[in-house]
């Protein structure tokens, strides 16, 4: 049986989440879709596919960020696999201060969810208008910009062609790794908020490093992304040491991290893509007519560009 | 073994209930309508679904009450919705006069006129589970992120807590009032001794134990966490610490279902491949009788005043078997 894709649906209050949301829940797209709301009161009232749930987070038995997960959701998800009439995706709706992680992390660490759903994307929409007070006021709004596979800068009749711009920019800054659209009150293809593959390990030979090398970076902030490119062949235990005590000592202050390795004496790619302190790793085929090189990007807090590149240097070959 | 009759559910049998004379069953499936037959399966009433998903029913001054996702508790000809969020099961005290639901941070207390001062809004945590003290119709104990807490209806507090830090998910308590356990997220449970003030984690099971009960007389408890059946012992000083318990093999597959006779004392046990095991206990020992149904096992109910076991299964069959 084939696993249920799940999209985690984040944004600050104002951002238009429900006006997407409706549109999802209305236009004819020919997909049976579940919405799990946390945000009571939004969508239309009694919505015959929407379930209301508080949000409620669970310590999994040791106060670790990385363990920490979503039990309204185990529950509700477990229920609604039990179904005969199975959805084609479901959609989580979090609420407007929600940080992203466990929601994610929910679906890494139950066995149960994780062998009959996963985790499609985290799409953050962003209030074009709003955005930079949002994120000089409150950690959450940036945090949900860091966790995100898609953006929808949305609102974007509110503002001008140049502040649009501006607002890209440091949108990349935090988060290089998600693609953005412009919209206005959420008007978008639906196949570009459904059909992510945030966490798809195939997708993850996407990465580009040298998005981060479009320019100037001028952070703002503690969150930011982080791209090392190089050539030539990572040693496999040294490469696996790094990472492990990487996530051990920094896992709680990196959102996501995508990886395409050249591995020595491994004729296929090695990829890999993780969350806090959950990674996934896979043969990514063969490299076919692409040079063999190395790519990754960290998009955390407080990351330290030096020591990482340093970090994964000291891996090669 | 007999086959006393069969029914179909709309749906993946959620939960069965017998009332207390044992004249009528109540089916819950995850969907669809909520059936209520008599003891050979012969439908006599069918109640309104909650939308989206069913949460387990009850029973309640003789009706059956049901609740769901949709955030509503129906019971009689009575409608109630708290609040929007869902509602995953409701549960009547032992002396039949209140009714207990979670909803989101809220434990609910329902009597027959709806929504009672008892109720407590806004506790800390999301109430993931709750069961009623079988020996003190006045206590009842609600688990999520945490751990336990147990409350006495009219306090704003709990009267007692077993914090473990990690979450529980299911909770039940044996009829003497002495044990509550509780199944976690993780593949463990914690067993509370009251007397004592003592709790005990039990782990090392396979996954996520999804199954328990007390027996009758509260000196045996059964846990499914795997495809073996564990039974510990529930007497003595220390109960199961240090104890060895009785594993029953015999499942091919995840046990979902566990429940014990209040009339023969047998344990019957379900698994996901669709194994049906009853165990009959002797003295230091045990015999099994095996069946094989034809869908995975989803919930048991043993007959209040017979040797009748419901059997629901996920393709939203329900079968009551005859063991005299």
């Amino acid at each position: 049986m084939s696993r249920i894709p799940v999209t985690i649906l984040t944004g600050f209050l104002g951002s238009g989440k429900t006006t997407l949301l409706n549109r999802i829940l209305t236009e004819q797209h020919g997909l049976k879709i579940a919405v799990i709301e946390n945000e009571f009161g939004e969508i239309g009232i009694d919505h015959e596919l929407v379930i209301n749930a508080d949000e409620e987070l669970f310590e999994m038995n040791n106060g670790c960020i990385c363990c920490t997960v979503r039990g309204d959701l185990i529950r509700i998800l477990g229920n609604l696999l039990k179904r005969k009439d199975k959805f084609d995706h479901i959609l989580i709706e979090t609420t407007g201060l929600a940080d992203p992680g466990p929601v994610v992390q929910t679906f890494f660490v139950d066995e149960q969810l994780k062998e009959k759903l996963f985790v499609n994307g985290v799409v953050t929409l962003v209030d074009a208008k709003h955005i930079l007070q949002h994120i000089d006021e409150n950690g959450e709004a940036e945090e949900q910009i860091g966790f995100a596979d898609v953006i929808l800068l949305n609102k974007c009749d509110l503002a001008s062609e140049a502040e649009l711009d501006g607002l890209e920019k440091r949108i990349r800054d935090v988060n290089a790794l998600a693609k953005i659209h412009r919209t206005t009150r959420a008007e978008i293809e639906i196949s570009k908020v459904m059909d992510v593959g945030g966490f798809n390990l195939d997708r993850a030979m996407e990465v580009n490093p040298h998005f981060l090398e479009d320019g100037h970076h001028h952070h703002h902030s503690h969150i930011s992304s982080v791209g090392i490119e190089s050539d030539g062949d990572c040693d496999g235990k040294k490469l696996n040491d790094w990472i492990n005590k990487l996530i051990q000592e920094q896992g709680a202050d990196i959102f996501r991290m995508k990886g395409v390795f050249s591995v020595k004496n491994q004729p296929e790619r090695v990829i890999f893509q993780g969350v806090h302190m959950l990674i996934d790793a896979a043969s990514g085929g063969p490299w076919g007519d692409r040079p063999r090189k190395n790519s990754l990007v960290f998009i955390g807090r407080h990351l330290d560009r030096e020591a990482l590149n340093k970090g994964f240097r000291s891996c090669l070959a | 073994m007999k086959n006393q009759g069969t029914i179909g559910a709309e749906d993946h049998v959620l939960h069965l209930a017998w009332n207390n004379e044992g004249d009528r069953l109540a089916i819950t499936p995850a969907t669809g309508d909520i059936l209520i037959t008599d003891a050979s399966a012969q439908e006599q009433q069918r109640l309104a679904g909650h939308g989206m998903g069913n949460g387990a029913s009850d029973w309640f001054h003789g009706e059956l009450a049901t609740c769901g996702f949709d955030g509503k508790i129906r019971w009689s000809s009575q409608e109630w919705k708290p609040s929007r969020g869902m509602i995953e099961r409701v549960k009547a005290s032992p002396d039949g006069a209140y009714l207990a639901a979670g909803q989101g941070k809220s434990l609910l207390i329902f009597d027959k006129n709806g929504p009672t001062d008892f109720s407590l809004p806004a506790l800390p945590d999301s109430v993931a589970d709750l069961a009623w003290n079988p020996a003190n119709a006045n206590e009842i104990a609600t688990v999520g992120a945490g751990g336990a807490r147990m409350w006495r209806l009219g306090q704003k507090e709990p009267y007692a807590r077993f914090d473990w830090g990690g979450a529980s998910l299911l909770v039940d308590w044996s009829s003497c009032g002495r044990w509550l356990v509780t199944a976690d997220q993780t593949p463990s449970v914690h067993v509370y001794d009251f007397p004592r003030d003592y709790p005990l984690h039990i782990q090392g099971f396979e996954s996520k134990v999804q199954a328990m009960a007390f027996s009758a007389d509260g000196k045996k408890l059964a846990t499914g966490g795997s495809p073996v059946v564990t039974v510990w012992p529930c007497t003595g000083k220390k109960g199961p610490e240090g104890a060895t318990p009785i594993q029953i093999d015999g499942h091919d597959l995840d046990v979902t279902a566990v429940a014990f006779s209040t009339v023969s004392g047998q344990l019957a046990s379900g698994d996901d491949s669709g194994a049906l095991l009853v165990i009959t206990f002797e003295t230091g020992q045990f015999r099994r009788k095996r069946a094989r149904l034809d869908a995975g096992i989803s919930a048991l109910a043993w007959h209040p005043k017979r040797p009748l076991l419901a059997i629901g299964q996920n393709n939203g069959d329900v079968m009551i078997l005859s063991l005299e």
